[in-house]
């Protein structure tokens, strides 16, 4: 757990270098689709040690895991959408937002609740980020309009196609997980 | 708490002594036979070529009217970089599988044999607009270079064969998995279904560009064709498929080798891992081939250089997963000192000693690998010999010394004959020639690069002049290595005919290395190759969309067809 702690907090550290961020936070789907991960992952490995440290804590505010991934749902689409992206890269203060609601607020909650959802409710968070993404994706290439000031239209009509091939392999991952049974070879 | 060993070997155990009562069946061994004869006819030919390239390089022979050395350079590729290396693959991994999962079923036999004659169909196909001077594009294809469309079609006929050779290894896993609930595949196995999932993931990337890009435009469908796009989608597929030859290799190293020397393999764990990471990064790795492409903005480049980079990190772990186990082996058999481990390795059998001067290759050939990643330094290697001298260390030292040292147990095996201690020595000879020819040539072809040599060109000394003829003594000593390794060609297919007809009857074993005793039960998460699978497709999806709708979007005018030669 704690070297997890170390990976994950260095990793962060590594995320938020200046010049790390300036390259990723440059083009628009590694700002979206590279940085933002990344910061929940780094979060996910963190979130470890706190579980182990203050079960109590999380045991009484999110025993079923509901909470939290509500909480960890509600980050992420907020940050999905072209404003707030804008204002990360015009406001320092969101800037920052962003770098502590991503892994403290998404990847912490993320760590604690995945493992109490149970195998329906995990299909159907992937089902509404399946359904977000072919939207989303849907938006950002058949908007006309330049969505955010800081991206050119062609950065955010590549982002639309990372939508919608990260949808695809959603959907690739559940009609494996809704075909295939797994006691046949468990 | 049950080990994974004492599983494995109950299994292991039983297939153990079914197979050494039955061997491997006739009708799977016929499958391999058949494979493994294409591949080193293909050896022979690929090889006359190469030396008919290399006395051209070197300035000895001038090729004839008729044999264009264009013609002879796309053969050689083909050849070897997609007969032999595809063929000895199949053929390895469907004995792998016969062995390890108790023969084939008699479905799946049936699709390898469709898998193998719709090859061999695509290949006729090939070859003949290659014989006719009518596809001298050599193995990438590029366009805007245009062949006779019976060339594309061969191709794709040649992907086909290999997704039903696919799905007839994936039917096999799928079969035995079912009947051994919760066991874990057995390793050999396990390499297979990361070498059939890649082989399936590279030839979409192609079948695209030849399906819906190359053949409308070689039709006269449409009139031009994206040049960057068509690179792209071929490079995702070349450099998987280069890979997919390595990893081949690499399982040999892992699985084979340890059982050859006397030892133990390397952690069940750690192994499987370096296959998953293998697999799910792979695809996205082929951009660095583009590196010095134009078109593609710095900070694409950028991106893809961890990307490419991050392949290496697999691959030093299997650089320390070897050493370890041969120095645990040796220790084990009483060797003393630092180094003492050394001198217990048994120099003398073909079967390590060939796939050890592969993977010590490696060394010199990933730290190139490593160089060509890097822009500014493939800005000065990039479109000369030195790339030639690379991919002749990876794929003609790394890859096929391995596939050889396989090569002197699987062919007795799949025969059912041995190897006797007179043609274990002529196999000896043959990888110090094969060695001596390679080094020659591989450092000549480097250096000569350094100098500015450029690659894909036939002999000139552009009007004597005096920056390139100081490459002609380099390429001179390419001559010498291309002739010695045509000696060292003729002795191995020699070898491996003579044991797949000739040999004396007997049982050889199919070397199969267990694990440790003492090691740690393996995470039932690696089994999980649906769920790897999905991250491999994201991987591939984040790396390729940022790249390839910049090429869509804003592509120059398509090129209409060229014939060059």
């Amino acid at each position: 757990m704690m070297t997890q702690f170390i990976y994950g907090l260095l990793f962060y550290i590594f995320l938020m270098l200046p010049p790390v961020a300036n390259l990723v936070e440059s083009i628009m789907i590694t700002h979206m689709h590279m940085q933002m991960p990344m910061l929940v992952v780094s979060g996910f490995l963190m979130a470890g040690i706190f579980l182990k440290r203050f079960p109590r804590f999380f045991e009484k505010w999110n025993s079923n895991g509901i909470p939290g991934i509500t909480l960890f749902m509600i980050v992420i689409i907020y940050w999905t959408i072209p404003r707030t992206m804008d204002e990360a890269l015009t406001y320092q203060a969101i800037e920052a937002w962003k770098f502590i609601s991503l892994p403290f607020l998404a990847g912490f909650p993320l760590r604690d609740s995945w493992k109490k959802l149970t195998k329906a409710g995990k299909n159907l968070i992937i089902i509404i980020f399946t359904v977000k993404y072919f939207g989303m994706g849907a938006l950002y290439i058949w908007s006309e309009d330049q969505l955010c000031n800081n991206y050119l239209v062609i950065d955010q009509l590549t982002l639309g196609w990372g939508f919608i091939t990260t949808a695809i392999c959603l959907v690739i991952y559940l009609v494996y997980a809704f075909t295939v049974d797994p006691t046949k070879y468990e | 708490m049950q080990t994974s060993v004492s599983q494995n070997k109950l299994v292991s155990g039983f297939t153990d002594k079914a197979n050494k009562a039955l061997g491997i069946s006739k009708q799977d061994a016929l499958i391999s036979k058949s494979y493994l004869a294409v591949a080193f006819i293909a050896l022979l030919l690929g090889g006359l070529l190469g030396l008919l390239q290399g006395l051209n390089r070197a300035g000895l022979l001038e090729l004839p009217a008729w044999l264009n050395y264009y013609q002879v350079l796309t053969a050689h590729g083909i050849l070897l970089v997609v007969v032999l290396s595809a063929f000895f693959t199949i053929g390895y991994f469907y004995a792998g599988l016969s062995h390890t999962l108790g023969g084939l079923l008699p479905k799946v036999r049936k699709i390898a044999w469709i898998g193998f004659w719709t090859k061999i169909v695509g290949f006729v196909l090939v070859v003949i607009p290659i014989l006719m001077n009518e596809a001298s594009v050599m193995y990438t294809f590029y366009p805007p270079m245009k062949a006779h469309p019976m060339f594309y079609f061969g191709l794709a006929l040649i992907v086909v064969g290999v997704w039903f050779l696919a799905a007839g290894a994936f039917i096999n896993v799928a079969n035995w998995r079912k009947n051994h609930k919760g066991e874990h595949l057995p390793i050999l196995a396990f390499f297979a279904t990361g070498v059939f999932v890649l082989l399936v993931g590279a030839t979409a990337f192609v079948a695209v560009e030849v399906l819906f890009m190359i053949i409308p435009w070689s039709l006269g469908w449409v009139d031009t064709i994206n040049v960057m796009v068509a690179r792209t989608l071929f490079w995702a597929f070349g450099h998987t498929a280069v890979n997919i030859w390595y990893l081949t290799a690499v399982s040999a190293w892992y699985v084979v080798i340890p059982k050859v020397i006397g030892g133990t393999r390397f952690n069940d764990y750690l192994t499987r891992v370096v296959v998953i990471a293998l697999v799910i990064m792979n695809i996205t790795g082929g951009f660095h081939h583009q590196i010095i492409d134009p078109g593609i903005s710095l900070p694409i480049k950028f991106m893809h250089v961890f990307m490419s980079l991050a392949i290496g990190f697999p691959s030093l772990m299997t650089a320390y997963a070897m050493f370890r186990v041969f120095e645990r082996t040796g220790r084990r058999k009483g060797a003393k000192g630092a180094l003492g481990w050394i001198k217990k390795l048994p120099w003398g059998d073909v079967r390590f000693l060939s796939p050890f001067i592969a993977m010590a290759a490696f060394a010199p050939a990933g730290a190139g690998g490593i160089v060509q990643s890097t822009n500014q330094l493939d800005q000065v290697v990039h479109n000369t010999m030195w790339i030639v001298g690379h991919f002749h260390l990876t794929l003609g030292m790394s890859v096929v010394m391995t596939f050889f040292g396989v090569s002197y147990w699987l062919v007795p095996y799949i025969s059912n004959r041995v190897l006797t201690p007179k043609m274990n020595k002529l196999g000896v000879i043959q990888t110090i020639i094969w060695t001596i020819g390679m080094v020659i040539m591989a450092f000549s072809m480097h250096t000569a690069g350094l100098f500015g040599a450029p690659r894909r060109t036939s002999y000139t000394t552009y009007g004597d002049f005096s920056a390139s003829l100081g490459w002609d003594p380099y390429m001179a000593a390419v001559g010498v290595g291309a002739t010695l390794l045509l000696v060292a060609v003729i002795i191995q297919v020699y070898a491996v005919f003579n044991m797949m007809f000739f040999a004396p009857k007997g049982t050889t074993e199919f070397p199969i290395a267990e694990v440790e005793a003492d090691e740690a039960k393996t995470p039932y998460m690696t089994e999980r190759w649906g769920v790897w699978v999905v991250v491999m497709l994201i991987v591939i999806a984040m790396a390729y969309v940022l790249p390839l709708t910049d090429m869509i979007v804003n592509a120059p005018p398509g090129s209409p067809p060229f014939k060059t030669w």
